[in-house]
């Protein structure tokens, strides 16, 4: 799935990543690399969310939501 | 060299790292919570024991790529030889993200002392950091430090002197299971050790790089930045690769890097379940998707009521102190029969000029009082989240709202603002619009022209004119986006640091600095237009002319003043103001109070004076709004076209700005001047 289809307050797995180079490689920059957990704290209608990576929140926009493959995380319990 | 050091501050953005500098140079630096706020290097100096440090502050990165403005910035210079000791700051609250940073400055092979700020924050999350282990397995000096309150700030300098010299690491105590088969031992040597492919790889270059530039200290660094196909290292370091680089390693050296980094988190680290921070409490409404947007009008609308109210209130003071100068310093000059001229220079050109715009400090200093609240608790960030959509219609990203509350204060560091923006031509779009939000320079005239004219409706007349600027830059850049014919990706990436209680010291700082530009433009600037324009409009051809209407200011006035009748401002006086006005947008008053001979044009009896002269040439609420309006478009001051000039580097493109702000101010002046006609008004 991807990560703009998320649920507020969920947490997923990243996947894999398909937007330009430099987008890209500052996410992973951010810590958004393979396999970490990405909680989604908040998320507005258009597409705009708020996401929590290694301990740190981020807005993303839209067309990074899209692009941004992810699955869900198992072990995330109630 | 001697006893000269030099010392690099590094670290992510919003990290305390400008405190911390602060904190050692006594420099009263802006710092604010939200990142980019720092978008060049700054020298400060200081001496610790017998040495002569000399510290910089970098902008914050996240890593050392170039792919924005403020990488580029910091990456060149702590690359270079300029540095001796690189200081990394981090932020202890969030040390997953901050040590990848951290492990790139050891890779480049300079001294490295890690400071652990916001320790403070760690330890209310109920989180501990172990603080033998880290240092242990990152082979580099780790002190805790509070920017904050000064604290550890001496065993971090003492750290610094002691580890200048130091490039050998210590001992690094790592427990890897994996078994390598890789033929170096560098488990010892480095940090950061890769998965054998890509130390294989490394140890090619490194060979490779050894042969053609046998001087280089940092083989390892360049190396790696060859695999991650690092286009400036390339071109510095030029070597063939061809048959050892098939593809871009880019993406797994980062997760390796952040492999290593769990693994040190796993061990340093305890209690990391944290307490649900009291951030994501706040962000649940500021952010949320139907309130966030009224909660932000409300916000800005309370900065503004505050500005206009309690503003205006203490101005009323200020204006009774400027009559009370202005009388007495005539009673003094005619006393000491000093000559019509001269009382004309001192009282009519200096003290009118110069101190009709000082009574408007009360104002600046709550509109400024109430940016850096908004600034420094860490809200300004939520703004451009909130603001993304209604943004990304415009084709630009949320991030670009920030440059344009900021220029609510003053257009040229929110120009400055606009460099945190990726894309270049957002940046110039964003430039572009900028000038539009009315900056706190412009509130003088709204200020004098409402009140003299409107009433008690002067508070609506001003505060429409920040609506109206708002909806100017919106449209420019609406209009900009239509005609763009690339499609445009909302790619909005943007921190959002946790909430905090703005700190005292920095507010202090923020409008102290503000008050202090206003006060040196007001002696500078403004000054020197207020003797200028008396200058030009006390002499004509025939020398010193006691009619105005027969200076030289009239002269020139009179023939641009046919441009301005359909806008209704067919006055000359203010023909001459408003060019006056572009040295600073305040001389638009001073200007007004020579040209009309008001002393005291910003007290209430000169407000008076000033409304029954221009009503008596036919010039009412109507015109009023239209000058307010002209005034809010037109080319902006001269220190923004500097500024604009600088950012976009280009004498042209600043120009070619400037007309489309004339153009827009009279195409808008015009509308409202015919419109208004038209209703009757």
């Amino acid at each position: 799935m991807k990560l703009i289809e998320g649920e507020t307050g969920k947490s997923y797995l990243v996947e894999r990543m398909r937007l330009p180079v430099n987008i890209d490689r500052r996410l992973a920059a951010l810590g958004m690399t393979g396999d970490a957990k990405v909680s989604v704290l908040n998320k507005k209608k258009r597409g705009a969310l708020i996401i929590n990576v290694r301990g740190t929140r981020f807005a993303i926009g839209k067309h990074i939501a899209e692009n941004i493959e992810v699955r869900e995380d198992m072990s995330d319990g109630e | 060299m001697g006893n000269r050091i030099r010392v690099g501050f590094m670290g992510n953005p919003n990290c305390g790292k400008t405190t911390l500098f602060n904190a050692y140079t006594g420099a009263n630096l802006k710092v604010a919570n939200w990142p980019g706020v720092t978008v060049e290097k700054v020298e400060g100096s200081m001496k610790f024991q017998d040495y002569d440090l000399s510290l910089v502050d970098l902008p914050g990165t996240y890593s050392l790529t170039s792919y924005t403005m403020e990488e580029v910035v910091a990456r060149q210079y702590v690359q270079s030889d300029e540095v001796d000791v690189i200081i990394d700051v981090a932020d202890a609250s969030a040390l997953e993200r901050n040590l990848y940073l951290t492990l790139q400055l050891i890779e480049l092979g300079k001294p490295v002392v890690l400071a652990l700020n916001m320790m403070d924050i760690v330890e209310k999350r109920g989180m501990e950091i172990d603080l033998h282990r880290l240092p242990e397995m990152l082979g580099i000096p780790v002190i805790p430090v509070s920017a904050r309150k000064k604290k550890g700030l001496d065993i971090l300098m003492h750290a610094v002197i002691h580890h200048r010299d130091f490039m050998e690491h210590q001992p690094l105590i790592h427990h890897h299971d994996t078994q390598t088969e890789h033929q170096h031992q560098h488990h010892k040597e480095f940090v950061m050790v890769y998965s054998d492919e890509i130390e294989d790889k490394i140890d090619l270059l490194k060979e490779r790089l050894r042969q053609k530039y046998p001087d280089l200290k940092k083989y390892r660094y360049v190396a790696i930045k060859y695999l991650e196909d690092d286009e400036e290292i390339k071109k510095q370091y030029p070597i063939e690769t061809s048959d050892i680089l098939k593809k871009s390693y880019e993406t797994q050296i980062i997760n390796e890097k952040y492999d290593f980094i769990e693994e040190v988190i796993q061990e340093t680290l305890v209690n990391k379940a944290q307490k649900a921070a009291s951030t994501d409490k706040i962000d649940r409404w500021l952010t949320d998707r139907f309130w966030g947007l009224p909660i932000f009008l409300l916000i800005m609308a309370l900065v503004f009521v505050l500005t206009f109210t309690v503003g205006d209130w203490l101005k009323g003071y200020m204006g009774i102190f400027l009559d009370f100068i202005s009388t007495g310093m005539t009673g003094l000059l005619t006393a000491a029969d000093a000559s019509p001229w001269l009382i004309s220079l001192i009282v009519d050109g200096i003290i009118a000029g110069v101190g009709g715009i000082l009574t408007f400090l009360p104002n600046i200093f709550i509109l400024f009082l109430a940016l850096a609240f908004l600034e420094d608790s860490g809200y300004m960030a939520r703004a451009a989240y909130v603001m993304d959509s209604l943004m990304g219609r415009l084709g630009l990203s949320g991030r670009a709202f920030i440059p344009m509350v900021l220029g609510f204060g003053c257009t040229v560091p929110a120009v400055m603002a606009s460099r945190a923006l990726e894309d270049k031509k957002d940046r110039l779009r964003t430039m572009l619009v900028t000038p539009f939000m009315s900056c706190s320079a412009r509130l003088p005239v709204y200020v004098l022209f409402s009140q003299a004219f409107f009433g008690k409706y002067a508070a609506a007349a001003a505060f429409s004119m920040y609506v109206l600027g708002m909806a100017a830059a919106i449209i420019a850049a609406y209009i900009m986006h239509l005609m763009d014919k690339r499609k445009a990706e909302n790619n909005l990436l943007i921190e959002l640091p946790e909430y905090k209680a703005p700190g005292a010291q920095t507010v202090w700082i923020y409008v102290w600095e503000k008050v202090k530009d206003y006060l040196t433009k007001a002696g500078t600037t403004i000054f020197i237009a207020s003797v200028l324009m008396w200058f030009v409009l006390n002499f004509g051809p025939s020398g010193y002319v006691s009619d105005i209407s027969q200076s030289f200011g009239a002269a020139v006035g009179k023939v641009i003043v046919p441009v301005f009748k359909p806008l209704g401002l067919g006055y000359w006086q203010l023909v001459v103001a408003l060019i006056a006005g572009i040295s600073a947008k305040e001389v638009v008053v001073s200007s007004c109070s020579v040209l009309f001979g008001i002393g005291n044009i910003t007290a209430a009896s000169g407000m008076t004076a000033l409304a029954a002269q221009l009503s008596d040439a036919g010039f009412g609420p109507l015109n009023a709004y239209c000058m307010m309006t002209f005034s809010l478009l037109y080319i902006p001051c001269i220190a923004t076209l500097a500024t604009v000039k600088r950012e976009s580097g280009s004498t042209r493109w600043m120009l070619g700005a400037a007309l489309f702000q004339l153009a827009v101010a009279w195409a808008v002046t015009f509308v409202i001047y015919q419109a208004g006609s038209l209703l009757g008004l």
